[in-house]
């Protein structure tokens, strides 16, 4: 019965969203004729008390204001002045400023804390910007997708806030767990950006004339208005002056504040990136509310539940445990958005976990992965999702160019398996 | 055979919801398997906010809430969290049993059966500083999430602040907020001594979980599983109660254990919280109506 | 009456507009009332009512600007009569849903007057009158999404999406 449920979901989906349906009306679809046919509870109450509970829920307020950053940044000099300032020490770096989007989520990430918001605000910085210096399109957005999922990992972010509450572990402990695996995803992201740029020689422009250090340092004062900015946020996050959802209210003060310095804000440039924003918002809000509605038909039906039950009856060894938790997060991810997978079944998986003797801890980072790399799968992941917002580009090809960053992810979950030490070792020192 | 949905807050490890999985099994067994409740814990299915209008509306067929969530609502709903009225098990039994039939009555008008009540450890004060009495609160930032609290923060002359639970521990630990109402459990699951030291158990009030079930739902039942929905709730109120009262004191061992100073309040300190306990009293009364005062004097009849 | 509906799209826009900035304001009132000592009491619940008025007002606006994201790789491969088969049916199947999400929207207002369903937080608010906004959104999508089927119906090409902000330059 199960496996019929799935397969007649999936197939619909896919009927759905191949013919061209909006992304958001197809979850919603979907969501609805599952739970007509499944289940025997009304349906258009349930739908609209869920739609409205997840898009009136604080946990998402951080999610426009920094779009609407994002969109007031893109139309000030800052990101001219970004890659001004990066471009010189970049230039002997292979893939040079393609490593400006893995750089820019790394510390991006650090103020939001979700991926689309990441990947939003970063992208809206330097895809013109990377577009206009003649890079190539499928890495400057498949390095974009991939480290924009850094928002999850680098704290603050709200999937730690959702897994911490859930399984009662400490958040603090859990953000800074994320630290050295975020820091690792990111290395490694450049050092496959390196292993590729000199893999196509051809493909990335050709670097600058060499400058002294002296004049290296005098063009990094390009730098400063970012830094200040993003430095500003970070501070009032940290001395305790706003909270990470508040954060990204001084991020748009702070933008707004930035493009009035430098000359660039008028009246039309105020109204074109609210309204810019309010699209942009509109369309991933759409998206959300049929993914919650999606969840809600999906905690109706019992699928993932019972798939999770099904697991945990085994009575695996740990490693196999992981193993299977993981392919079965990596199914799920491709339908579900990552805080639904961790709500909808945390309950059947955590007293398995724990009587495994697995730390709870580490789990929490083992799942940020798995929603990380959720993110990035198709149909449904929400940094291709605002990647085809912005660009244009269909979601299955964003999609094809970003999976070697998937295949990474993959790889770094393996290596914080074999070496625990890279999730437990920072929050043993600290407190 | 029947199957009911019901949606609850609190993750699978607190003892009220393992209160509920518990309950749900009973009413299996007792049933032979005619009635099968699923349990969506930790807001799984609903969120906690819209459990009470998912049960109302039929999406769902039973529910737990936190009832004193929905003073906004009606104020008899708040009263087992006028601070300082019942602040012992006893009193708070007491205080249910004088307010169980106006709830009840509540409930049914909206199409609901009160099913059971379970209360939470008692109520005490987080703080990042020592208090000695109420004036050392004058300025302290308090967390206040709903109108209660935010008068009692008022008439403690601290200031009241805005921030989500999830969140506390962190501007706790940058100092956003420097005071919590809470109990002792939560203090215990959000590992509160990492961020704060102090923990003065003034036991202010205890609020309480109401597990109810839509009453089309239950009137669906026939007769033998009905008594044994009803077999299986009065079980879990005297599980829970048993449980509530057995974990305060393990709760506050925990808090000592990992470093936390959790002592009584001073005797300044109590005097001045009765005198805003009977301020706030005197104020519920007012907005509760008469219901509210039969309820309160049947309470302090004894 | 394409002038009136446009004006509908467009006022919708404008209060969502409205709303975002209602979202800054009202964070940024919980942090500057922390540190200097005021409280606006449901100052996070507010600001929960804009981002949720924002979400569905600005819905139709962002439809008619082809904002909204969909897969069109395999819809492009087919020719022009297959293409507009497929064009139908995603507006026909559009326009059911968003005609259910309109129903439902404004029961859940009328449910939430009925129940006498009130916000828990500080501000107490009656939630049928933040819900009022998504039912007036969820209308305006509807009444678009069903002008695009008639538009469809009657052979308009998709409208290459054209947005001032995008990186166009990147192909
Ligand atoms: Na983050
Ligand atoms: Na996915």
């Amino acid at each position: 019965m199960d496996l019929f449920i799935t397969i007649a979901l999936v197939v619909l989906l896919f009927a759905l969203l191949g013919s061209g349906v909006w992304i958001g009306l197809t979850l919603l679809g979907v969501a609805w004729i599952g739970m007509e046919l499944f289940t025997s509870r009304p349906v258009g109450d349930a739908m609209a008390v869920t739609m409205w509970g997840s898009l009136s829920s604080w946990t998402l307020t951080a999610l426009p204001l920094f779009v609407w950053m994002g969109e007031i940044l893109f139309r000030t000099r800052l990101s001219q002045d970004m890659f001004r300032g990066l471009a010189p020490w970049l230039q002997r770096v292979p893939g040079r400023l393609l490593h400006a989007n893995i750089v820019g989520c790394t510390i991006f990430a650090a103020v939001s804390g979700s991926s689309a918001a990441t990947c939003a605000t970063i992208g809206k910085m330097t895809l013109p910007e990377l577009a206009r210096r003649g890079y190539p399109e499928d890495m400057t957005l498949a390095t974009l997708a991939g480290a924009g999922t850094l928002g999850l990992m680098i704290p603050p972010s709200i999937i730690m806030i959702v897994y911490g509450v859930t399984a009662e572990v400490s958040i603090t402990r859990l953000f800074i767990a994320g630290v050295i695996p975020g820091l690792m995803l990111a290395a490694l992201f450049m050092a496959y950006t390196m292993v590729w740029s000199l893999a196509h020689p051809g493909r990335i422009p050709p670097p600058d004339a060499p400058m002294s250090f002296a004049r290296k340092v005098h063009a990094s004062r390009h730098l400063i208005p970012v830094v200040t900015l993003i430095a500003a946020v970070l501070g009032s996050i940290y001395v305790g002056i706003a909270t990470a959802t508040e954060a990204a209210a001084l991020g748009v003060v702070g933008a707004l504040v930035l493009s009035a310095v430098q000359g660039s804000l008028s009246r039309r440039v105020f109204v074109e990136s609210l309204m810019g924003a309010t699209r942009l918002y509109c369309m991933i809000a759409l998206i959300l509310a049929g993914a919650a509605f999606l969840t809600l038909s999906m905690g109706y039906i019992g699928l993932p539940r019972r798939l999770a039950e099904f697991i945990t009856g085994f009575g695996l060894a740990p490693f196999w445990l992981l193993f299977w938790l993981l392919v079965f997060y990596m199914v799920l991810g491709c339908f579900l958005d990552g805080i639904s997978m961790v709500v909808l079944t945390m309950g059947v998986i955590l007293p398995t976990i724990q009587r495994a003797g697995i730390d709870l801890i580490w789990f929490g980072i083992f799942i940020v992965m798995a929603v990380e790399m959720a993110q990035i799968t198709p149909p449904v992941g929400f940094n291709l999702f605002v990647l085809q917002g912005m660009t244009k580009r269909q979601v299955p090809w964003i999609a094809k160019v970003t999976l070697p960053f998937f295949l990474i992810m993959a790889a770094a979950v393996g290596l914080i398996y074999f070496f625990p030490a890279i999730v437990t070792w920072l929050p043993a020192r600290i407190s | 055979q029947t199957k009911w949905d019901m949606p609850t807050p609190y993750p699978a490890t607190n003892f009220h919801t393992e209160n509920v999985v518990q309950f749900a099994a009973d009413i299996d067994k007792a049933t032979g398997g005619k009635v099968k409740i699923t349990v969506h814990a930790g807001a799984s299915l609903f969120k906690a906010p819209e459990i009470k209008r998912a049960v109302q509306g039929g999406q769902a067929q039973a529910g737990e809430i936190l009832i004193s969530g929905y003073a906004n609502e009606d104020p008899v709903f708040g009263i087992d969290s006028v601070p300082f009225l019942a602040t012992s098990y006893p009193d708070a039994k007491r205080l249910w049993t004088a307010s169980r039939k106006a709830i009840e009555e509540r409930f049914a008008k909206q199409g609901m059966v009160v099913l059971y009540a379970v209360p939470w450890p008692p109520q005490g004060i987080y703080s990042t500083k020592p208090l000695a009495s109420i004036a050392d609160m004058k300025g302290l930032k308090m967390r206040a999430y709903n109108p209660a609290t935010s008068r009692i923060a008022e008439l403690a002359g601290a200031q009241a602040v805005t921030i989500q639970a999830a969140e506390l521990a962190q501007a706790m630990a940058t100092g956003a907020v420097n005071a919590n109402i809470t109990s002792g459990a939560t203090g215990y699951d959000t590992k509160a001594w990492e961020v704060v030291k102090n923990y003065y158990d003034t036991q202010a009030w205890l609020p309480k979980n109401v597990v109810f079930v839509n009453k089309k739902a239950f009137d669906a039942l026939d007769k033998a599983s009905q008594d044994a929905v009803l077999k299986a709730a009065a079980d879990a109120e005297a599980r829970g109660w048993k449980v509530s009262e057995e974990k305060t004191a393990w709760y506050l061992a925990e808090l000592r254990k990992n470093g936390m100073n959790v002592v009584p309040p001073s005797a300044q300190l109590k005097a001045d919280f009765q005198k805003v306990g009977a301020t706030m009293t005197e104020e519920w009364l007012k907005s509760a109506g008469a219901d509210g005062k039969a309820i309160v004097d049947a309470f302090n009849k004894k | 009456m394409r002038k009136a509906l446009d004006l509908l799209y467009d006022a919708a826009a404008w209060a969502a507009a409205f709303f975002m900035v209602g979202i800054l304001a009202m964070v940024l009132a919980s942090v500057v009332g922390r540190l200097a000592g005021f409280n606006l009491r449901g100052s996070d619940a507010y600001a929960g009512y804009c981002m949720a008025a924002v979400s569905f007002l600005a819905l139709a606006h962002t439809l008619k600007r082809g904002d909204h994201i969909r897969v069109t790789v395999f819809l492009d491969r087919f020719g022009p009569r297959v293409r507009h088969a497929l064009e139908l049916w995603c507006h026909g199947v559009g326009a059911f849903f968003c005609a259910a999400l309109a129903v439902f929207s404004v029961r859940l207002a009328w449910q939430s007057h009925a129940f006498n369903d009130v916000s828990q937080g500080n501000d107490a608010t009656p939630l049928w009158i933040p819900q009022l906004a998504m039912a007036a959104g969820a209308i305006v999508l509807a009444v678009a999404m069903a002008d695009d089927l008639v538009l469809a119906a009657r052979g308009r090409k998709r409208d290459a999406p054209k947005d001032a902000g995008a990186p166009a330059a990147i192909e």
